[in-house]
């Protein structure tokens, strides 16, 4: 456990340092992704099925605020609709925009679950999502699943009916658009997907802020559950023939990723459990304060650098190496200067231990960066005084 | 001089105000609550104007064959009292759900905002007091 806590600080380091790059990278990655999907699924039309147009396109996405992938999404799929008919471009159109002026006001940051949805659907992972929405997301999420559950199916019956489109007269407008509209009305596994995915987020939700122990791994259990319980009983009502074997495998995938997610937002402690009681004038106090898993990451001490030193004339060793940190470039000595030697020792990571006798949750042997003992046989002997073996921190 | 107390706090107010959430709260704590929620329901409003009359178009467009026989046939008044009626359900319908989410999400922002506002408070008595 302790292994996993390390390298669960060193992702988040890693995460913290490179932010600025790797948020590009990743968002361009899910519209490259996800457009690529929607060409290979649709791709009625010739110029949007073009690798160059998709990777122009997601590297405008990767600098553009994360909804716009919603929008470039829902652009390439109403242009594919375009080439297949008109008819099937207004009925998209008329969707998106009910979506949009309905739904997408009350959770304008969901873009990712919009997207998302769809997409798992596509690589027939689909059950991963409610669960994760409900750990991750709040009970307003409910509405961007079932967004992305509805444009999942819609576009399911377009490229279903597409031949059938195709093969009706270019002038029977109403036809095609019925034809359209009773698809997408008449779709009996959408409104059963639509509202097992919604319970089971709610669900998860309300769970998971429970007080209990355990709170999230029960929650993610009993939505995975749920939501098999309810594609069943819609499968008996509607006869809709849902892959019992594809449920619970997906719901077993979903529970390692909702673990995964639990590791890295919800990882705490019980056995450290504590529960205090107090009061103030106003009030009585019953409060249980779970500890959270953390773990000292290991830390290079340079305990010694020898040999002529920069700092032997004019400035005191102490300042320029904290200043400028120079100790980190002195295992190479600079042109021109003498060969100095460093000596680092790495400080391990906590192993092992637990619960208050140390281990992970308390940062004992957490100095809060890099401590570095410098110490210079060459110094001018008025600054060695000054300067004898010290400890800075960074 | 440089005041350590004053740069932390402005440091803590600048990361609040720039993050999604704190940008989103100040926005929302400009307004007073009635302002808000009346703003909220009147965009709501055009919303579900707009999102009603492309459903009733597309139930036009569904059978217009059909409706165009029948519209001289048909009751018109009684008609346009039955789509008036259903206007009015939706509405009346997201109209409540948008009351009820926006006025959890003022109090949100508000409680949200208390500490931010007392770091203002300070702020504004540490220059006092430099003067």
């Amino acid at each position: 456990m302790t292994d996993l806590l390390e390298i669960r600080e060193k992702i988040k380091l890693f995460y913290s340092r490179f932010e600025p790059f790797i948020v590009p990278v990743l968002k361009f990655l899910l519209a490259f992704i996800a457009l690529n999907t929607l060409n290979s699924r649709m791709g009625y039309m010739i110029q949007l099925n073009n690798i160059a147009v998709v990777l122009i396109v997601s590297l405008m996405c990767s600098f553009l605020p994360a909804n716009f992938i919603v929008v470039f999404g829902a652009l390439f799929s109403l242009l594919h609709m375009y080439a297949l008919s008109a008819e099937v471009l207004l009925v998209g159109f008329c969707l998106y925009l009910v979506m949009f002026l309905l739904f997408f006001r009350f959770t304008p940051k969901d873009s990712l679950v919009v997207v998302l949805t769809p997409l798992l659907f596509a690589l027939r992972v689909p059950y991963v999502v409610p669960v994760a929405v409900g750990l991750v997301c709040g009970p307003a999420s409910i509405v961007s699943v079932a967004c992305g559950v509805g444009i999942h199916y819609f576009l399911q019956t377009v490229i279903e009916s597409s031949s059938t489109i195709r093969t009706m007269a270019e002038e029977d407008f109403a036809a095609k658009l019925r034809f359209m509209i009773d698809g997408i009305l008449g779709n009996r596994e959408m409104m059963v997907m639509a509202a097992s995915f919604a319970i089971t987020v709610l669900a998860v939700y309300l769970i998971r802020r429970m007080s209990v122990d355990h709170a999230w791994t029960i929650a993610m259990v009993s939505g995975a559950l749920l939501n098999i319980v309810i594609l069943l009983v819609g499968d008996l009502i509607y006869n809709i023939n849902i892959s019992v074997l594809g449920a619970l495998l997906g719901s077993l995938l979903a529970l390692v990723v909702a673990k995964i997610v639990e590791f890295f937002r919800f990882c705490v402690d019980y056995s450290r459990t504590e529960k205090v009681q107090f009061e103030d004038d106003e009030y009585y106090y019953y409060v249980k304060a779970v500890p959270k898993m953390s773990v000292a990451m290991s830390t290079r001490t340079v305990k010694k650098i020898s040999g002529q030193s920069q700092y032997a004339r004019g400035t005191s060793a102490p300042a320029r190496a904290a200043g400028s940190g120079a100790y980190r470039r002195s295992t190479q000595p600079p042109r021109g200067e003498a060969g100095r030697r460093v000596t680092t020792e790495n400080t391990a990571a906590g192993r092992g231990r637990y619960n208050n006798a140390s281990g992970y949750g308390r940062r004992e042997n957490y100095r809060g960066g890099k401590s570095v003992t410098i110490g210079s046989a060459s110094m001018d002997s008025d600054q060695e005084k000054g300067s004898e073996n010290f400890e800075e921190f960074f | 001089m440089l005041n350590e107390e004053r740069v932390i706090l402005m440091t803590r107010m600048a990361s609040y105000e720039m993050s999604g959430e704190g940008k989103q709260n100040v926005k929302i704590g400009n307004f007073f609550r009635s302002d808000y929620i009346a703003l909220q329901l009147l965009k709501s409003f055009a919303s579900v104007t707009i999102a009603f009359g492309v459903v009733f178009a597309l139930f036009i467009f569904y059978d217009f064959e059909l409706f165009m026989q029948n519209l001289y046939e048909m009751d018109m008044a009684a008609f346009v009292k039955k789509v008036l009626l259903y206007y009015a359900i939706s509405a009346g319908v997201y109209l409540l759900a948008t009351y009820t989410a926006f006025t959890y999400r003022y109090a949100r922002a508000k409680k949200s905002l208390k500490s931010y506002y007392h770091n203002l408070k300070k702020l504004n008595s540490l220059y006092s007091e430099q003067q």
